[in-house]
């Protein structure tokens, strides 16, 4: 079998405070390629936490993060930041994307920091934009779009630099839930077409939909 | 394994450029403290470089080899020159012209009743004078050889004013010690020789029959070869007086007038250290606008963090700003400073000179400030936390 996208080998990751506050407290998981999991859990369980360990946006307090094969915990900031423009994809509850760009610049920010010149960039972004249906809003500005198309333009940025791994929190927490339904089929048919793609949510329904689901309760995985 | 970051340089240029476009209003009000500065710099510099042009032209017109033969006056007697200093300077290989005047304490009036003082003085001259120095008039006719021994004055241009004599209709006459003098001319103004523009000039005959001065020369003004101008000067104290060379005084008046350019150097120096803490307020105000926008940037860091950016790349990007914003104040600046300058030459009439140096040096000193101001509010936004950045929302 060939090397799993993620393995998540017994993390705690603990605030610094008084008390401390302990995220995680162990956690395993092992994600393997053209997966699509859903990592659900009540608020406050550690599931962003635990997303953006996997993300290596954040550090464990002790345990290992492996990307493809590779220990991330020996790796400097720079090798890191190296590793999220190439291997990961992110999306974001609130999308974040930048007012002042077209929808077209803004997926093409996902392929900045990868050298790429901007002509290949914005025709990589035109591509990432049709395959999520916005091939008609090259150049509309995020303000000028509604919240389901805005997080469709932060998916076409999450996948147009094909990563091994998409990790989207809450896609679908700002949305209405026929909204939130599309932006789900939208995932799906991405991993169908074979991303391998990490959802945090606290809809179970919207969990069930998805191949797999892992809870997290309190820091551990149930 | 190729997991590295890479940022080509004219797409964190275009980055950099795009968080001043985001905020227009912003930048521009940033700029213009950077702006004010620049230009006042760039106006001190431009104008005391116009203003030394001018002079240096006025300079080139009346020519820088023209000296003048005086008795030396150190000490508390001063000897007047010999009476045949005039020809004999003029004998000396190297001189094209030497006229000989005689300065007076004769007070000038406009009648004999006057009773007031104008501060009008007369002198004698040789007519060849008006070669010597290059006068001109502004009405009116020089003397001449038939003129020398007449009852008639040439006035400078300030007597004039000061005299209250201002065209020559009507034949208006002076009282020089009692004795009546007609106006025949008014003088130009005369650049290199200010004093003898304070005086009424009568023909040196005149002046020894009519006024009954001594005919001893007071000063000797001479036209020098300019290429001859280093090995005559020496020779002409013992020409002018074989006998004490060391009572006679050569200066040549072209000196004054170009050490009147640095005299305005203290001044200078005020205003640009005026323009200088400007500059260093524009330069605080850049840092905390930059700070300011680093706090309300945070989700947009984090994201650039999460598609890749490094630490180096965020501070890049933020340094970069502050100097394009400063830099574009710079320009401002210059744009600005340059049209101070423009219009204040034009208006006095100067060649206008804008030393290139100055101005790129505008430029360049406002994209280091900016950078340096810059350098604080990027390194705090290198050091985000990139989990906690995006977990803010926008
Ligand atoms: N930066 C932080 N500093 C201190 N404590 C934190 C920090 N981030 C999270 N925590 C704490 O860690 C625990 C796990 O938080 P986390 O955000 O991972 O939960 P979550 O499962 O994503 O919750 P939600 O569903 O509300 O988003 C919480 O108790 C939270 O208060
Ligand atoms: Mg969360």
């Amino acid at each position: 079998m060939s090397t799993p996208v993620l393995e998540v080998d017994d993390v705690h990751r603990e605030y610094p405070g008084s008390p401390p506050v302990k995220a995680l407290n162990g956690v395993d998981l092992t994600v393997d390629a053209g997966e699509m999991l859903a990592v659900v859990g009540p608020s406050g369980s550690g599931k962003s936490t635990l997303l953006n360990i996997m993300g290596t946006l954040d550090r464990p307090t002790s345990g290992r993060l492996v990307i493809e094969g590779v220990d991330t915990s020996t790796l400097s900031d720079r090798r890191l930041s190296g590793l999220r423009s190439a291997r990961l994809g992110f999306v974001f509850q609130s999308f974040h994307l930048l007012e002042t760009l077209s929808a077209l610049d803004n997926v093409a920010t996902g392929l900045l920091y990868r050298g790429v010149s901007g002509r290949k960039r914005r025709s990589m972004a035109q591509k990432a934009l049709e395959s999520v249906g916005l091939g008609d809003r090259l150049q509309t500005r995020p303000t000028k779009l509604s919240g389901g198309q805005r997080q469709r333009v932060a998916i076409a940025r999450a996948i147009v630099a094909e990563p091994a791994l998409v990790l989207a929190d809450e896609p679908t927490g700002n949305l209405d839930t026929a909204t939130g339904d599309g932006i789900v089929d939208l995932l799906r048919d991405l991993n169908q077409d074979g991303a391998t793609i990490v959802v945090i949510t606290h809809d179970a329904d919207l969990a069930g939909q998805l191949p797999r689901q892992v809870e997290v309760r309190d820091g551990l995985i149930r | 394994m190729n997991w590295r970051s890479k940022l080509r340089f004219r797409d964190l240029v275009g980055t950099s450029f795009l968080g001043l476009r985001s905020r227009r209003g912003r930048t521009a009000l940033t700029a213009l403290g950077i702006a004010i500065g620049i230009a006042s710099m760039v106006a001190v510099v431009g104008i005391s470089a116009s203003s030394k042009a001018a002079l240096l032209a006025e300079l080139d017109a009346y020519g820088t080899n023209l000296l003048e033969v005086s008795p030396s006056s150190s000490g508390l007697a001063v000897e007047p020159l010999p009476l045949d200093a005039q020809p004999m300077l003029a004998r000396v290989d190297a001189v094209e012209t030497a006229s000989a005047v005689s300065k007076t304490n004769l007070e000038v009036r406009r009648n004999v009743n006057d009773s007031s003082i104008a501060g009008v003085t007369a002198m004698g001259a040789d007519p060849e004078l008006f070669t010597t120095l290059r006068m001109t008039m502004a009405t009116g006719r020089p003397l001449d050889d038939g003129l020398g021994s007449l009852p008639v004055a040439v006035l400078g241009e300030v007597a004039a004013i000061r005299l209250g004599i201002h065209d020559l209709s009507g034949g208006p006459t002076v009282s020089i010690d009692g004795h009546n003098f007609e106006v025949i001319g008014v003088l130009d103004e005369l650049p290199l020789n200010p004093d003898i523009s304070r005086t009424v000039i009568v023909g040196d005959t005149a002046a020894v029959e009519i006024l009954g001065i001594k005919p001893n020369p007071t000063s000797v003004y001479l036209r020098v070869t300019p290429e001859e101008m280093a090995t005559t000067r020496p020779l002409l104290k013992p020409t002018a007086n074989p006998d004490r060379p060391a009572k006679v005084n050569v200066s040549r008046p072209s000196d004054f007038l170009e050490a009147r350019a640095e005299v305005d150097r203290n001044l200078q120096n005020l205003l640009l250290a005026l323009g200088g803490v400007a500059l260093l307020v524009g330069g605080v105000g850049i840092a905390n606008v930059m700070v300011i926008s680093v706090l309300e940037r945070r989700g947009e860091i984090g994201l650039r963090r999460a598609v890749g950016a490094t630490r180096g790349h965020i501070r890049s990007q933020f340094v970069l700003e502050a100097g394009l914003l400063s830099g574009l104040g710079g320009v401002l600046g210059v744009l600005l400073g340059s049209a101070i300058t423009i219009g204040y030459a034009r208006r006095q009439d100067w060649v206008i000179d804008l030393p290139p140096f100055a101005l790129a040096a505008g430029i360049g000193a406002a994209l280091v400030i900016g950078m340096l101001a810059g350098l604080y509010p990027a390194a705090k936004a290198a050091r985000l936390d990139p989990a906690l950045a995006v977990s803010g929302g926008t």
